[in-house]
């Protein structure tokens, strides 16, 4: 486990295989971690990486528990800095994350994997002005209680962002390649957004398959 | 060094700690502490202590309270920060107080109190926002700043300065106080330097290195998805009423075109408009009797 800095965050990379070859960094989904990947990566050609973003897994909470998309993607934007990998895959957050690294670093990343999974699925694509004070109150309960001990309350934060289709297709825009796992399940209007560019590869949520997909 | 003074201005009679999402917050107070409670929050960059000349007048008839934004004056620094964190911050101190208050904002403060009352009407009597209608369509500039980037342009930015910035970033040092109120002058040249002497030595602390600010340079630091067309449609859900004040003169950070400001306070159920005359953005201290009055004929009429 190595440790990697940005800012005032601090969090944890596990390589998953040792390479040689070309390097793959997994980026998992809201409350989940580096462990959830297993060995489901095994059949990419080349080292495997895994990270546990700000808040979860064996990475260090934010005080304050402002987390949002954007620093979060400050966490992907280290660990391939760290690891040279060229190549995301993302699992829900993961995969919005993976998304805007790919945008912002379109010259460190040639081909990036989208998995559905949990995470920024709930806010929609622009507020919803009406019942503010009831849906606040709702957040609010689930943003500071303490339903489960083990992940960081303030995470909810990141269920209801709002995540604009426009500025998803932005990023999707600069993007070398892009590849959209789908298995015929709902997908935020983010995702079908940057599935109506018509640049995306559409490849299957069975791992093996995409992962071949997605190698260079 | 022997604390400035300034004409008017009155230390804050109790000065207390708030624990809201795990970081102390510096709460100041004036007034009776048994008089129903006025809340008070700050514009970007500044701390309660600015509210010195303004908050004995309102003491009068107002239990003040002051709260100082975590990553601002003597509050904690956060890992990081978002808009939705400072609303809790509000939320949780107006949940503390045995009764529904009366908020005042200036600025970004203006803003924070407007949309935590948006979210909150129980905990809300009336609201004051001064000069605090969020920035203009196309966002705040600095003269001569270059128009908006693309989104994956600016979070390109953010990144590199993520990589930058390290735990201990060491804050830039003024050989004194004198240097660092005539900063501050270059943001806000209606202010005097006296009262800028006086706000700049409660914003920051004497170090081994020289005078450095107490907020923390993280703070003004976002990027991301938010849209000011959000603004006004936000208010919507407002219950309480509202007195929409701003400053006779143009400066730096205000007034919006009016215009502007007149489409998003369309949204406002319960709107009066109020201005400051011979004052600019910062209406509080160039002209705090006049500013007082207008809030003390307004508030629980």
């Amino acid at each position: 486990m190595k440790s990697l800095e940005h800012g005032r965050v601090r969090i944890a990379l596990r390589e998953l295989r040792p390479g040689p070859g070309p390097a793959l960094l997994a980026v998992h989904g809201l409350r989940g971690s580096s462990e959830e990947w297993g060995d489901s990566l095994a059949s990419w050609k080349g080292a495997v990486h895994a990270l546990d973003l700000t808040g979860h897994g064996e990475s260090a909470r934010l005080a304050g528990g402002a987390y949002h998309p954007e620093l979060l993607a400050g966490d992907v934007d280290v660990a391939i800095a760290a690891t040279a990998a060229r190549h995301l895959v993302g699992r829900g957050l993961g995969a919005y994350l993976a998304l805007l690294v790919a945008g912002s670093r379109a010259d460190r990343i040639d081909g990036t994997l989208l998995l559905p999974g949990d995470g920024i699925e709930g806010g929609g694509p622009e507020p919803v002005f009406d019942d503010l004070a009831e849906r606040f109150a709702a957040f609010h309960l689930r943003a500071s209680g303490a339903v489960d001990g083990r992940a960081d309350p303030a995470l909810s934060a990141l269920e209801t962002d709002i995540r604009p289709p426009a500025y998803a297709t932005s990023f999707a825009r600069r993007a070398r390649r892009l590849l959209l796992a789908e298995d015929g399940s709902a997908r935020p209007p983010w995702w079908t957004a940057i599935r109506e560019l018509g640049t995306a590869q559409i490849v299957s949520t069975r791992l093996p398959d995409a992962l071949a997909a997605l190698a260079p | 060094m022997t604390p400035p003074t300034f004409p008017g201005a009155v230390a804050p009679e109790r000065t207390r700690r708030f624990v809201s999402g795990g970081l102390s917050l510096c709460l100041r107070e004036w007034g009776d502490p048994a008089a129903a409670p006025l809340v008070l929050s700050h514009g970007m960059f500044d701390h309660g202590r600015g509210f010195d000349l303004l908050a004995p007048h309102l003491a009068e008839r107002f239990r003040v309270i002051a709260i100082d934004a975590r990553g601002h004056g003597d509050s904690d620094w956060a890992d990081a920060y978002a808009w939705g964190c400072d609303v809790i911050d509000v939320v949780h101190v107006l949940r503390s107080l045995d009764q529904p208050a009366h908020l005042l904002g200036h600025s970004r403060g203006g803003g924070l109190m407007t949309d935590t009352a948006a979210r909150c009407p129980e905990l809300v009597r009336q609201l004051v926002n001064m000069d605090g209608f969020g920035p203009p369509p196309g966002g705040f500039r600095f003269p001569g700043e270059e128009p908006a980037r693309t989104p994956p342009e600016e979070l390109a930015s953010f990144l590199d300065w993520r990589r930058r910035a390290n735990a201990h970033r060491e804050r830039r040092a003024y050989a004194t106080l004198d240097d660092l109120a005539e900063h501050r002058r270059r943001q806000n040249p209606r202010l005097s330097l006296e009262w800028l002497r006086y706000f700049q030595y409660h914003g920051a602390r004497e170090t081994e290195r020289g005078w450095t600010l107490k907020v923390d340079p993280h703070a003004g630091r976002g990027v991301g998805p938010w849209n000011p067309d959000w603004i006004g449609p936000g208010w919507r859900s407002l219950r309480a009423p509202m007195l929409a004040i701003i400053g006779s003169e143009q400066d730096t950070w205000g007034p919006l075109p009016e215009e502007v400001l007149a489409e998003r306070l369309a949204n406002v159920p319960h709107l009066d408009r109020g201005v400051v005359a011979d004052a600019g953005h910062f209406m509080h201290i160039e002209q705090p009797e006049r500013t007082a009055r207008l809030l003390l004929d307004y508030l629980e009429r």
